[in-house]
């Protein structure tokens, strides 16, 4: 089975080199093969289950983090944002 | 005997008896750190100076009468892929080599409340995805027991530390093994919880259905008491729980084996697995018999489908989960970029690894329009069916016995340019962590080369208890005594 | 030829929770920049989100007030996209199981009851602000508005025209700001929409292509840019053309729809259900409890004024779909001093009129209930007049402490019925104006108006005019 794998890396943002198409192509799709394989549920029931219900937070107010403490690991930062290259508008 | 060589249980009675401080213990960690990281290299970071300020805190407060902790003054090593305030959490990634969290993971957060001083960051294969440690940006670590061997991943820098006495105890976290795994290639016990026994709050994470932190340990003595101090409910992890079990797992470890039905799964002792390793495996089996349990063969016939479903579920989540790497709010950014969409693609490529990226594309893939139902769905109802094949083995058996591992510890650069083999050192893990279950790992021998050979323990949902109490009558009843080998003790 | 358009609504709203969707960090808008934020709202790696349990109900007591079955074991989904304000580079949302579904919402419209299907009602979280200055080559990212919580409702393809559109969004805006969840301030962005169009030829029921247009943040922005596309449309139909199904912008400034990506682009948001999150589950008996707290909505607020207190549609309308209005009407009638009527007709006179000139809400001014229903009875009871009243008014807008009977002392404006006063003031009008009694003599009766006026002139509008015409007629 072909795989479109510059179409998947456009989808996940990253860049595939010419040379590097047919090696990803082999290795996912070796990988496909092997999930192909699965035996199929018919009765699989994939709705939401009450046993796993979770508990849900009550809405008390909590601190916010000092914005310097917050953004001391961004690469660019200005008048207290986070720099991005312009987007389009 | 070296402080080294002893168990966190041994030091803790030695701590409490007052015939060693808890300074000693550090410098004795401290100083095999020195002595064998050039080899071993585990460490990403150290962190040596709150280290010492833990145990001379721990010190102060034993020469004040205080009560403190079991694990008080313990030497212990995390895995980079739990944040850590003020301290770098790389993932062993480029995409994060100058990550500091201003926030720590709730089990550090349990650590420090439990007055264990870190010893430091331990490496891992690139956010946790790996068998062997060598998908680290930063450096290969090496099996202490033949340094030109693989530790196993992704915990190996974990597993390798407290092997090679860098550190009494780790933190590990098991996605598919890899807790389980590296502690079967280098000897020493792991446990993987059940999902939710313990936060994954301030764990990086890779899968978050799959991802479960845990223990790596030398002892099952020592796995149930540091168990003991991460497990429970956390507020800040939605799928985290509580079952009620007594806060310390110590007072389960006395429970007799006696009685007790050991499933032993056929499908676990098949082709691909080395023979050395299943009849080791079976020995332990005779062992459990010997000490008065009954031991059947049971079937689990979905499990060599496991692996599939694994690599569906894990890489969706992960394709997910990893796209807020992207250079805007942390980590690293590429210098090359006009524009916005370049610098995304520009940083993600040079900032992940060739395997992250392959799991990445995977993940998309499968989750990418028109193939949902194919993939995703499909590993989603073979997830549940796997449960229910787990389920009917626990209605008639107390724990499973298994391999680890279907090998032990292979040659560095042995595997890597072939995923599909690297992936089946997994095989025999990875059911585990789709039905959610918890399991032990632990040494039952050693091959002809001289290479630990580790087994499998799985139980029921949040039966840590039984798994803990059974490895701790193995260890008993064959005399098991850790020991770092020859290799790194030099 | 002649076109029908079919119009589908996309309505994002904020609720006005304590705190974030899935933090505890404060819902507040107007914060300085990255102020209101956490490691979670930063999707920093390793959080993890908590779902707040306000949001849910919130939600549901939405979906029971717009008639939709409610799914109580329910789960959240992740929708995956890059983008700057995204930090998690998904959106925490839901796909397949909406909290609600399957509703209808009634109005009226031209004097006619409108029925639209509410397909459903789903919980997500809000993405952060870019901010674009020209001084500078970038664009800034403030995250507050991370993790705000959203409800979006998403209507059936129900609607037929702008006015309708114009009145459906009306109508919830109305029903929460009634229920209290939002505070729907279109200026701060709590409300916005989307607006789906198409056009099909008069008569037919085969829907057209239809175009989605994001980025709608007024009520009369939806109302143009619907009719902005309907015109383009049908250009491009009547001129043989195919309408492509694509994703287009409303640009207000330039009163234009512009186009954001065609079909081919579009995005594969690769949903999948969100492993950070187990099982939504709210059992059916708080489901029936969060039922019981919907209040009386503006549909039957409009029937009972109607009914009860005599209003005529228009009025009945115009209280009740502003709650704060309706509030304050029906506290005036409490106690049952003064007729509905009155009350209505000051609310929706006077009042409306200065709220209006201001731009501000009644709960802006002093005035309170008990204070206009003590001017109302001051009237009925003939103590001061009408245009008296205005005056007192004007007082106590903006001065809940001064005490009534104070101003009208103050002023002067007690209402004279004294019968030796007035005629007094009858006697003095009647020989000013020998011309206007002249003509009355010969059959003007109506002049006697021009003569009460020129009375309560001179007794400073203090006579009781009633009074006042009875003595003229008298004297005359």
């Amino acid at each position: 089975m072909e795989i479109d794998v510059r179409h998947i890396a456009k989808l996940s943002y990253l860049k595939i080199e010419d040379d590097e198409i047919e090696t990803y192509q082999k290795q996912m799709s070796d990988i496909i093969q092997m999930v192909e394989a699965l035996p199929d549920q018919a009765d699989f029931d994939a709705k939401p289950r009450v046993e796993d219900a979770m508990q849900l937070r009550e809405d008390e107010i909590r601190p916010s983090t000092p914005r310097d403490k917050l953004l001391q690991n961004a690469p660019q930062v200005e008048a207290g944002c986070v720099i991005v290259p312009k987007t389009l508008e | 005997m070296e402080l080294i060589q002893k168990t966190a249980a041994q030091l803790h009675r030695l701590l409490r008896d007052r015939e060693i401080t808890a300074a000693e213990i550090t410098d004795a960690v401290f100083a095999q750190i020195a002595a064998c990281e050039p080899q071993v290299q585990s460490y990403l970071a150290l962190t040596e100076a709150s280290a010492r300020k833990t145990a001379a805190l721990v010190d102060q407060k034993l020469a004040g009468g205080e009560d403190l902790p079991p694990l008080a003054g313990i030497p212990i090593a995390v895995k980079d892929n739990l944040c850590t305030e003020g301290v770098t959490t790389t993932c062993a990634s480029k995409m994060l080599y100058n990550f500091v969290p201003p926030y720590s993971a709730t089990v550090v957060k349990k650590v420090e409340e439990n007055l264990l001083p870190i010893t430091g960051k331990v490496n891992l294969d690139e956010f946790a995805m790996g068998s062997s440690c060598e998908n680290s940006h930063f450096q290969k670590t090496r099996n202490p027991h033949d340094l030109s061997r693989v530790p196993g991943g992704s915990s190996g820098g974990s597993a390798a530390s407290v092997a090679a006495g860098e550190a009494v105890l780790a933190l590990g976290s098991d996605t598919g093994g890899s807790i389980r795994q590296p502690a079967s290639f280098c000897g020493i016990v792991g446990l993987k919880p059940t999902y939710g026994a313990v936060s994954r709050y301030g764990l990086v994470a890779f899968a978050s259905s799959l991802d479960q932190v845990g223990p790596m340990a030398r002892s099952c003595e020592d796995a149930a008491m540091l168990f003991s101090a991460i497990t429970g409910a956390d507020e800040m992890d939605a799928t985290s729980c509580d079952r009620g079990h007594r806060a310390d797992y110590r007072d389960y470890l006395a429970r007799d084996v006696k009685g007790m039905t050991v499933g032993i799964p056929k499908e676990y002792f098949g082709e691909g697995i080395d023979e050395e390793v299943s009849s080791a495996v079976m020995q332990a089996a005779q062992v459990f018999r010997s000490l008065g349990a009954q031991v059947k063969e049971v079937s689990l016939p979905s499990s060599p489908h496991a692996l599939s479903a694994y690599y569906i579920i894990s890489s969706a989540e992960a394709s997910s989960n990893l796209a807020r790497f992207d250079g805007v709010k942390y980590g690293y950014r590429s210098e090359h970029y006009q524009n916005l969409q370049e610098m995304y693609v520009n940083t993600r490529t040079e900032g992940f690894g060739a395997e992250v990226k392959r799991r990445i594309m995977l993940g998309t893939y499968v989750l990418s329009s028109g193939y949902f139902d194919a993939y995703y769905k499909k590993g989603k109802a073979f997830q549940s069916a796997l449960c229910a094949e787990f389920d009917a083995c626990f209605a008639g058996c107390d724990f499973l016995l298994t391999p680890t591992v279907p090998q032990t510890a292979f040659k560095l650069g042995e595997n890597i340019d072939d995923p599909v083999k690297m992936y089946k050192s997994d095989i025999c893990t990875v059911p585990v962590n789709i039905a959610g279950l918890p399991a032990l790992a632990m040494p039952c021998g050693r091959d002809k080369q001289g290479l630990p050979i580790g087994m499998q323990l799985i139980g029921p949902h949040f039966g840590e208890d039984v798994l803990l109490s059974a490895g701790h009558h193995y260890e008993q009843a064959t005399g098991y005594q850790f020991t770092v080998p020859a290799i790194a003790s030099k | 030829m002649e076109y029908e358009v079919v119009i589908g609504l996309e309505i994002h709203a904020e609720l006005s929770t304590k705190t974030k969707i899935y933090c505890g960090c404060k819902n507040s808008f107007g914060s300085e920049v990255n102020s209101q934020c956490c490691p979670i709202c930063l999707g920093m790696p390793g959080t993890l989100p908590t779902l707040n349990k306000q949001v849910v109900e919130y939600a549901i007591r939405m979906g029971h007030a717009t008639h939709c079955t409610i799914n109580n074991v329910t789960k959240q989904d992740r929708k995956n996209y890059i983008y700057p304000d995204l930090p998690k580079a998904y959106q925490i949302s839901q796909y397949d199981i909406p909290l609600c579904e399957n509703g209808y919402l009634e109005f009226m419209v031209d004097g006619e009851k409108k029925r639209v299907g509410i397909t459903r009602i789903h919980i997500e979280e809000d993405a952060g602000k870019l901010i674009h200055a020209d001084s500078f080559d970038g664009s800034l990212v403030d995250f507050n508005r991370c993790g705000v919580p959203l409800i979006e409702i998403v209507s059936e393809p129900d609607i037929r025209s702008p006015e309708e559109a114009h009145a459906y969004l009306e109508t919830i805006r109305s029903i929460l700001l009634y229920l209290d969840i939002s505070d729907c301030k279109m200026q701060e962005g709590s409300l916005r929409c989307d607006v789906n169009v198409s056009l099909m030829p008069k008569g037919s029921n085969t829907f057209g292509t239809r175009c989605e247009m994001k980025n709608v943040n007024t009520f009369s922005g939806a109302v143009r840019a619907i009719e902005y596309e309907m015109a383009r449309q049908k250009e491009i139909l009547d001129a043989g053309g195919v309408i492509e199904q694509e994703t287009r912008r409303w640009n207000d400034a330039k009163g234009v729809t512009e186009l954001l990506r065609s079909k081919e682009d579009a995005q594969d948001y690769r949903y999948f259900p969100e492993p950070d999150l187990r099982t939504i589950y709210i059992p059916e008996v708080h489901v029936e409890e969060l039922k019981a707290t919907i209040p009386e909505l503006p549909n039957q607020k409009i029937e009972r004024y109607m009914i009860a207190y005599g209003l005529p549609q228009k009025e009945a309308t115009l209280i009740a779909e502003d709650v704060s209005r309706s509030h304050f009407f029906e506290r005036c009638l409490e106690g049952g001093k003064v007729a509905p009527k009155s009350v209505c007709n000051w609310l929706l006179g006077d009042i409306a009129k200065v709220l209006n000139e201001r731009g501000c809400e009644l709960g802006d001014l002093a005035l309170t209930p008990e204070r206009l229903v003590e001017l109302i009875s001051l009237i009925d009871q003939k103590t001061i007049s009408t245009t008296s009243a205005k005056t007192v008014l004007e007082c106590i807008l903006d001065d809940g402490e001064i005490a009534i009977d104070q101003i009208v002392k103050e002023k002067g404006l007690a209402q004279v019925s004294d019968t030796a006063v007035l005629e007094a003031i009858v006697a003095e009008v009647l020989a000013e104006n020998a011309k206007a009694v002249e003509d009355y003599h010969n059959g003007k009766t109506n002049v006697l108006g021009f003569l009460v006026g020129q009375c309560m002139k001179r007794s400073k509008g203090q006579g009781n005019p009633g009074l006042m015409r009875q003595l003229l007629e008298e004297k005359i």
